[in-house]
């Protein structure tokens, strides 16, 4: 899905609500940056893999990126949370916000690269996000190299990203409507969505992280600036396949997260939820690829009431390199009792339990050997 | 039902028993509130799409076809808590699912409906450990009280014992070398055995007269005939088979097929009490009054999640059974009063699974007419092994979509490619496995195993559910849930992984992976136990006439069994109690 062309001047302030309801309607919004961003991710772990064919089959050689399956994980995160608009408040009410009620500044974010280098903008990726959280280089104790933080961190071709709700939520209610924004140089993608657009903030949030990760020099695998094969990402991609998913493991195992909690903080409304987003970062190849998902055709991103398999369960390309046939009504196979009669089962009063019911000794059974 | 003598607050595996009891056996007016959507009624032909009705008391609108419509046995339409049809959210399925926040590479798996998460489950119904119950001081009643609860859950569950097809046989040719094999219901010591399951026995009866096994050539259709089990595994995606049976005479024995269509029978006899059952209800608060010297629940107030409408009812007694996540949260929410254990204390066995892969000739010696284990063959978990005092393991087979996600996708230790494995474990590999070699793995799907690891992991106040700071949806604050294992509980996972990469190797499994995955949070228990929150009727010891009914009462995991047979068992005894104590 690239940018709609017809929406391509569109500022934010002009949106009609016709123009955001056809937005509305696009199964799977997506920005260049971020569909290559989780293109990339798709890259490294359901990969082509030629070389299989002489061992295993032709059919073991093509991979995610032969079934879109981006869109899966750009569906699913886009599809994560609903946020109420009547749980949002405006900050600064004579009687504040209740224990119920979401700050709106919690969901809107405007991360500006226009100008870069300039006297009337940003001077580089970093420092945008310096003015987006607020903060001064100064104010980062992250115990690196400044210089190779700024100098690692890109998001590619995006100038701006402006998420906002689509409604005055002081005035509405039910499930509220997001539009984003992305501006690159040469194309502008403007969605609606309902729910919180979760996928592009977390792919702004991936390039950070990577741009940590390699300024503290943890890839292993030099980094590919010229970004050929996913030309809209940014740092993130720059990475070898192992290096991006070893990136993403900094998240759950190696602080990335609370270190740089005030930078990621203006870009996601929880930070703390990125632990589990790289759970089902991984996760959601099982479900998806290795599903029949890729069989829905150009059902695949409906609603499940109107999905059809255009391809067979058990044809389509991951059933194939498994060899499960797809759902059936039975099996015929053989099959046996293992307990000649059934369980003993006596009634309570002749039950006879062992006196000693401590069970078996966990210390000495530790080793398996018992 | 605008005046029913107790109301229920979800209609998952428990609630549904709990009503059946009330009504069948003391002749009380129940009505049932569920918050999601109900599958398989006519009064909701298109349940995720349309509001439909309202309430459902007929077992007549109960049909078995729609039922098969909406469950596709699809994997990712069924299993993807974001993106399929089991999942906890409004029935509208335009609108995302709630929100739990989770900060930790974690999984929670539940199903929001009439059924429950007992909709998403392989209905294995062991008893939990005598050991859990007798020697821990925390749970408050005896294992014999239970027995005769398990008894008559057994019966109303078509609980009997599991077939062994190709892929049991494999387990047990390790297992049976190791241990001994169990054959009682009661589990002192040791050993394995086919599972206790809620299924009912494979063909039954078969459309030609003929036994069901490898020769058979009939059809697996209700209307022609077939009953019982029909072996296939998709029983996470829902296991709507036999096709074309009646909702209760589906095989396997999920709340919706084994209670449900019981509790409504109670509204054509006049001797009995109503069962009414409202699905798209979700409670959002919990009526009470100041009574002599402490509360007491009067009614529950519900919001109807396609109108938004909200709505009071009053009853004598007020049972939450809306699982160890949202009845934490309602009584949070509800400002009833926290002593420090409400939503405390959460259990959820500690899982781990460990994979073998085999190749065909070992399979072949073992199984000899057929060339494959076939994962999707027979029941999902048909065997077992029982260590009490530790926990236990089953033996898995699944689709490849749930088999990708869990040997391979879903670990605590990192990727494998820089795992390193210490020599003097039992096992080859360990983390995510990726790229070259996932596809590699999953070329061998059909002769590929797994062990699930059930830890008898024991109740902490430091794990559990309490209200979010940070989000909140139309039903208040969301509930912020966290669990970390013990080092007392890993040494317990670290020795059952080693005993089923042990049961794996000497089957003759080729390679043997250790996903050693973070915490999947589906065997939810105890976050509102008794001995702390409730009393030994599972009467809340702070609000009279308000008891717990689900999961969340028991006091601990039960040792490690799956905790569905003792959740029921339970709730029928609670039923009981509300009965003795109030009518």
């Amino acid at each position: 899905m690239k940018g709609i062309g017809g929406l391509a001047a569109l500022s934010m302030s002009g949106a009609t609500i016709a123009e955001a309801e056809d937005v509305l309607n696009d199964s799977v919004p997506s920005d260049p940056h971020t569909l290559d961003t989780y293109r990339s991710i798709v890259d490294a772990i359901v990969p082509r893999t030629p070389q299989l064919e002489s061992e295993l089959g032709p059919e073991h050689v093509p991979g995610g990126l032969d079934v879109e399956l981006e869109k899966f994980l750009v569906w699913d995160f886009n599809h994560f949370q609903e946020i109420r608009a009547e749980m949002v408040t405006e900050k600064g009410l004579l009687d504040g916000p209740s224990d119920a009620e979401m700050p709106l500044e919690m969901f809107e974010s405007v991360l500006d690269l226009t100008n870069l280098g300039g006297l009337f903008g940003p001077d580089s990726p970093l420092d945008a996000v310096l003015n987006l959280a607020d903060l001064d280089l100064l104010d980062l104790d992250l115990g690196l190299d400044d210089d190779a933080l700024e100098e690692a961190l890109t998001f590619g071709p995006v100038e701006r990203y402006d998420i906002s709700f689509a409604d005055d939520v002081a005035s509405s209610s039910g499930p509220a409507a997001f539009e984003l924004l992305v501006e690159t140089a040469n194309e502008t993608t403007h969605q609606v969505v309902q729910n919180y657009p979760y996928a592009p903030a977390f792919t702004l949030v991936f390039d950070i992280v990577a741009a940590e990760f390699i300024a503290r020099g943890e890839n292993e695998d030099a980094i590919k600036r010229d970004r050929s094969k996913f030309p809209a990402g940014g740092t993130f991609v720059q990475l070898s396949p192992e290096d991006r998913l070893r990136c993403l493991w900094t998240i759950v195992d190696g602080g990335a997260i609370d270190r740089l909690d005030d930078l990621l903080s203006p870009l996601v409304p929880d930070v703390g939820i990125l632990k589990y987003v790289v759970m089902a970062v991984n996760g959601l190849h099982g479900f998806g690829y290795y599903t029949e998902w890729s069989g829905l055709g150009e059902t695949k991103t409906n609603n499940p009431t109107e999905r059809s398999l255009s391809t067979p369960a058990g044809e389509v390309q991951s059933r194939q390199q498994s060899g499960y046939p797809g759902p059936a009504d039975g099996y015929a196979a053989n099959w046996r009792h293992a307990v000649d009669g059934g369980f003993a089962d006596p009634d309570v009063e002749e039950l006879n339990l062992p006196s000693n019911l401590e069970g078996d000794d966990v210390i000495e059974g530790i080793g398996g050997g018992t | 039902m605008n005046d029913p003598d107790v109301v229920i607050v979800g209609a998952g595996a428990d609630g549904p028993a709990t009503a059946w009891k009330l009504a069948h056996d003391h002749g009380i007016d129940v009505l049932l509130l569920e918050g999601g959507p109900w599958h398989g009624n006519e009064q909701w032909p298109k349940p995720h799409a349309d509001s439909g009705g309202t309430i459902s008391t007929d077992p007549d609108d109960l049909d078995g076809k729609l039922l098969d419509e909406q469950f596709t046995h699809r994997e990712a339409d069924a299993n993807d808590p974001t993106y399929g049809y089991l999942r906890v959210g409004p029935a509208d399925h335009s609108r995302a699912p709630w929100f739990r926040n989770l900060h930790q590479n974690a999984f929670i798996w539940q199903v929001g409906a009439v059924g429950g998460t007992s909709l998403h489950y392989f209905s294995n119904h062991p008893r939990g450990y005598p050991t859990a119950f007798n020697d821990q001081p925390h749970w408050p009643i005896d294992y014999e009280e239970l027995v005769p609860y398990y008894q008559l859950n057994e019966e109303l569950t078509s609980t009997q014992q599991a077939p062994m097809t190709a892929k049991e046989e494999v387990f047990i040719e390790g297992a049976d070398a190791l241990y001994p094999l169990i054959e009682s219901k009661n589990v002192t010591e040791t050993g394995w055995r086919p599972q206790a399951n809620a299924v009912e026995v494979p063909g039954r009866e078969t459309a030609t007269g003929e036994p069901l096994d490898a020769d058979y050539e009939g059809s697996f259709s209700y209307d022609d005939g077939f009953r019982g089990d029909t072996l296939v595994g998709d029983h996470f995606q829902g296991s709507s088979t036999p096709v074309d049976a009646p909702v209760r005479d589906k095989a396997r024995k999920s709340s919706n097929v084994g209670y449900v269509p019981r509790a409504l029978d109670t509204n054509k006899s006049s001797e009995q009490g109503n069962v009414a059952l409202r699905p798209n209800a979700y409670v959002t608060d919990i009526q009470t009054k100041e009574g002599a010297g402490t509360l007491e629940a009067t009614g529950v107030t519900f919001r109807d999640s396609w109108s938004g409408q909200s709505q009071t009812v009053t009853a004598d007694t007020v049972v939450l059974a809306g699982g160890c996540i949202e009845t934490p949260r309602l009584w949070l929410n509800a400002g009833l009063p926290d002593d420090g254990w409400v939503g405390k204390g959460l259990t959820t066995h500690w899982f781990d699974w460990i994979v073998g892969v085999y190749d065909d000739e070992t399979v072949a010696d073992i199984n000899p007419e057929v060339e494959h284990m076939d994962p999707y063959v027979g029941q999902n978990s048909a065997v077992r092994f029982d260590k009490p005092g530790v926990g236990g393991m089953e033996d898995i087979g699944m689709s490849p979509g749930l088999v990708s996600y869990a040997d391979y996708l879903f670990s605590q230790a990192g990727y494998s490619f820089d795992t390193e494995v210490d020599p003097s474990e039992p096992w080859d590999t360990r983390g995510y496995v990726v790229g070259e070699e996932l596809k590699r793995r999953m070329s061998n799907y059909k002769q590929t195993k797994a062990l699930l690891i059930l830890t008898d992991d024991l109740p902490r106040q430091s794990n559990g559910v309490s209200l979010d700071n940070t989000f909140s949806d139309e039903h208040g604050p969301v509930p912020k849930v966290k669990w970390e294992p013990h080092p007392d509980d890993d040494a317990k996972r670290d020795e059952l992984s080693r005993i089923a990469a042990n049961i794996h190797k000497e089957a003759g499994a080729d390679h043997v992976h250790r996903c050693d995955w973070p915490p999947l949070l589906l065997h939810m228990q105890s976050s509102m136990r008794m001995g702390e929150v409730l009393d030994e009727n599972a009467e809340a010891k702070n609000v009279n006439r308000l008891f717990v009914a689900d999961h969340s009462a028991m006091a601990n995991g039960v040792g490690g069994p799956n905790p569905t047979n003792s959740g029921q068992a339970l709730a029928l005894r609670t039923a009981d109690k509300i009965a003795e104590r109030y009518f």
